[in-house]
């Protein structure tokens, strides 16, 4: 009999997907307001237009996540290890097992549960991601959506130009980590293991994983 | 001698009492009857009788004969005066035809002269007691006519010789006026100013003048002033300066310091100096424009010696000022006089097309520049206030299409997309202080180009290159805060004047927010001059995406347009290396999967 975890609860898994949605969405109009010269997927208007619209739609979804996190009072699956010891040691396990264990077939050191969902480098990752670089890729987008408004605000945080030039790292840091991200979700047993979970909530466990030997 | 008073002891004799004609004989000392005031003469009683007869005579012959010669003298003065019997056979004989109204002479260039001769004018005139030929003394009534004149010119200096033989040079000469007039290679005939038959006494002549009309005696002659080699007309026409708004006004209101009894003769190195000195007088009723014109650029021009610059003579014509609403047409503007080709790109341009329909309420030069008050021309501030107040719907009609309307407005002037793409842009970067929130001097840049970094790699005459722009902006940062606003505005300030009908207006938001934009090839920083005129630096234009500019341009950002170029360098590395991730790893483990295998089966 497979083992099952409902590891995704349906809010986290809407909100994920309309996550994903809007950064494809953001990406793209992003670079093509900024690369005019290089892409010609739409207009400049357009792709502010869309750009702004889906802007806002991540706002939103990102309150929504912060919401139920709150409520839940799950937020602190984010939250590393407050001993500082035995987190980086958890978290040089980790890594040993991503650059040498897994190429021998080792088994993961960190076993997701709903209480425990993330390895400590994936905390370090979505808790910076999370509570550091949304917020600051949406407050610098609503800065930028309308400069006139926030002229004093911009002024104060460094100019038009440095508040771009943070949206854009964070975009450029975003793309990046997309393709680590999709790598690594795809790193299940078998390889659609946490995808799968990630539309129907449920992961299976697989029934020799975690006995190779 | 002979007199003695009353009450005065006096000698033997006869004395006769003057006042009461008493005689008091006195035979020895005695005192005379009556007081001081009695005159008493001492007399023989004989002489009576040889004084009585002689007194008598001349009572009865030569007083009477006095009375009659005074008498006969005054009536053949008004005899003179009311009768023309005292003209002389010649004189007679002249005005025989000269009295004839219309009668003329004609020259051998075909201008033609007067030579009517009003009889009762002349007599009183102040050369009334002469005969003709005290002048015509050339003439003679065998040969008459008889003289041939190439001119009237000529005839008329001719004339004015035999006003010479009576008035000498230094008679002439005492008179400033005068020693001006005649000493010219052209100087006019004495009848230029003072006629020929109608002169009169110099006093009786300006009594009857008001001051206006004793000026255009000679002023509305052909007169003409050489100032080094350059001719200035004095002539006045009379019948325009009346039309002209000034036309009740007299010749003294303006030209104070002149009079009938006085005319001043200032020098003036030239032409320019006269036309700027005389337009001082305006100030004296027009002392609001004055002030105006005081802050202008052209006031300013003509300080630094740029003696081109127009004073109030140069748009308003000195003695035929038109009325006010003649400035403001296509025809009488006159600002066209010095920018003829700037009027010319107004004349084709929406507004100027406008006018031409009869839309009065189209601009004109002076409805954005001002008339007395033109301003220099600041291409780093957008003067949009002025198009706004005549286009006040502009922030929502610009609000229904394009975002972020107010910041376009801030950084993009009118102009910059109002005028046709093929004129060329320009950045601006006004620098300004953030304290005061004035434009920087000049001299404030000018010694930092010269001392800092800018000037150790020569720049002079070289655009200021990105870093250069860092290190200036750096050390004028050191003792005060500034700011680079950027503007887009037009290359060329004139070209602003082609401003086209909406629909040709820059609309497509590409032709800014793409780094291929050619509004970005060029860039210059504004600061102030002393004069309060703007200084261009030339600036490399890749400052715009360089990150040296990160700081000093940190208000100027154009999406698309100006992004920095070392983000597209990063951003590539970042995105390489995110891939590179699943690549190396996911390779790595398809080259371990046997030793996996192998790993399991064991």
């Amino acid at each position: 009999m497979k083992k099952r975890t409902y590891l995704q609860p349906l809010p986290v898994r809407l909100w994920h997907w309309i996550n994903a949605l809007c950064f494809f969405v953001l990406i793209a109009t992003g670079a093509q307001i900024r690369y005019r010269d290089a892409l010609n997927l739409m207009t400049f208007r357009s792709a502010v237009d869309i750009h702004n619209i889906f802007g806002f739609v991540l706002l939103g979804n990102f309150l929504v996540w912060a919401f139920y996190y709150l409520v839940t009072r799950k937020l602190k699956i984010y939250i590393p290890d407050p001993n500082l010891k035995n987190f980086v040691l958890a978290a040089l396990k980790q890594a040993r097992y991503y650059g040498y264990g897994i190429f021998l077939g080792e088994p993961n050191p960190h076993h997701a549960t709903p209480d425990h969902k993330f390895n400590p480098m994936q905390q370090v990752a979505y808790f910076n991601i999370m509570l550091l670089f949304m917020p600051l890729q949406i407050v610098s987008g609503i800065l930028m959506w309308d400069i006139k408004r926030f002229t004093t605000v911009i002024a104060f945080v460094g100019g038009i130009k440095f508040v771009d030039a943070v949206h854009v790292f964070l975009t450029l840091f975003f793309t990046a980590f997309l393709f680590v991200h999709v790598y690594l979700a795809s790193l299940g047993h078998p390889w659609t293991q946490h995808i799968k979970a990630m539309f129907t909530g449920y992961e299976d466990e697989p029934e020799d994983a975690h006995a190779h030997h | 001698m002979f007199t003695y008073f009353g009450g005065r002891t006096v000698g033997k004799g006869t004395y006769w009492n003057l006042s009461s004609g008493e005689r008091v004989d006195v035979n020895e000392n005695a005192t005379l009857p009556g007081t001081s005031a009695d005159r008493y003469m001492k007399l023989p009683a004989g002489t009576v009788f040889i004084a009585g007869p002689v007194a008598g005579f001349a009572f009865a012959l030569v007083i009477p004969f006095l009375f009659l010669l005074i008498t006969l003298m005054l009536l053949s003065r008004t005899a003179d005066a009311s009768s023309d019997a005292a003209l002389s056979d010649e004189a007679q004989a002249c005005l025989n035809c000269h009295a004839t109204p219309g009668m003329t002479m004609t020259f051998k260039d075909k201008s033609t002269q007067s030579v009517h001769v009003d009889q009762g004018q002349f007599k009183n005139t102040v050369h009334g007691f002469l005969s003709c030929t005290g002048c015509h003394s050339d003439v003679s009534l065998d040969t008459h006519p008889q003289a041939q004149y190439a001119s009237k010119h000529e005839f008329l200096l001719h004339l004015a010789s035999a006003c010479r033989t009576c008035h000498a040079d230094e008679q002439v000469m005492a008179n400033p006026l005068h020693q001006r007039a005649i000493t010219r290679a052209n100087a006019p005939p004495c009848s230029e100013c003072h006629g020929s038959h109608a002169i009169r006494k110099v006093p009786t002549q300006k009594e009857k003048l008001s001051s206006s009309q004793y000026c255009l005696t000679c002023h509305k002659q052909q007169l003409t002033k050489s100032i080094n080699g350059e001719s200035v007309s004095l002539t006045i026409n009379e019948g325009g300066l009346r039309a002209s708004v000034h036309g009740k006004h007299a010749c003294t209101d303006c030209h104070t310091a002149y009079s009938k009894e006085f005319h001043p003769n200032p020098k003036f190195s030239s032409v320019r100096e006269l036309s700027i000195t005389a337009s001082e007088t305006c100030k004296r009723c027009h002392l609001d424009k004055a002030v105006q014109h005081n802050g202008s650029i052209h006031k300013m021009l003509l300080s630094q010696g740029n003696s081109k610059a127009p004073v109030c003579s140069d748009c308003h014509g000195s003695h035929q000022v038109g009325p006010h609403a003649l400035a403001d047409t296509l025809s009488g503007v006159p600002c066209k006089k010095c920018h003829q080709d700037i009027f010319s790109a107004y004349e084709g341009s929406v507004h100027g097309v406008a006018r031409k329909d009869g839309k009065g309420q189209a601009p004109i030069c002076s409805s954005c520049h001002f008339a007395h008050d033109v301003k220099p021309t600041m291409a780093s501030r957008s003067p949009k206030e002025m198009c706004m107040s005549c286009h006040a719907q502009v922030v929502a009609q610009h609000e229904k299409w394009l975002p972020n309307t107010l910041a376009h407005f801030d950084a993009v002037a009118c102009t910059a997309c109002h005028v046709p793409a093929g004129y060329k842009r320009n950045i601006y970067l006004r620098v300004t202080d953030g304290s005061s929130g004035m434009m920087l001097s000049d001299t404030v840049v000018r010694t930092l180009l010269e001392t800092g970094k800018a000037a150790a790699s020569g720049s002079g005459a070289r655009n200021i290159s990105p870093d250069q722009l860092w290190d200036l902006y750096r050390n004028m940062n050191k003792s005060r805060t500034v700011s680079m606003a950027g503007v887009v505005n037009l290359d060329d300030q004139r070209h602003a004047h082609h401003l086209a009908p909406k629909m040709q207006a820059v609309r497509q938001c590409e032709y800014c927010h793409s780094a291929n934009s050619a509004f970005f090839q060029s860039v210059s920083m504004a600061v102030a001059k002393p004069d309060g005129t703007e200084k261009l630096y030339k600036v490399d234009a890749a400052a715009l995406s360089s990150v040296f500019a990160m700081l000093p341009l940190n208000q100027f950002y154009v999406l698309g347009g100006t992004r920095l170029k070392v983000m597209d360098y990063l951003g590539a590395a970042m995105i390489l290396g995110g891939i590179a991730v699943p690549v190396v790893h996911g390779t790595l483990r398809m080259l371990t999967a046997r030793l996996r295998r192998a790993r399991q089966r064991h």
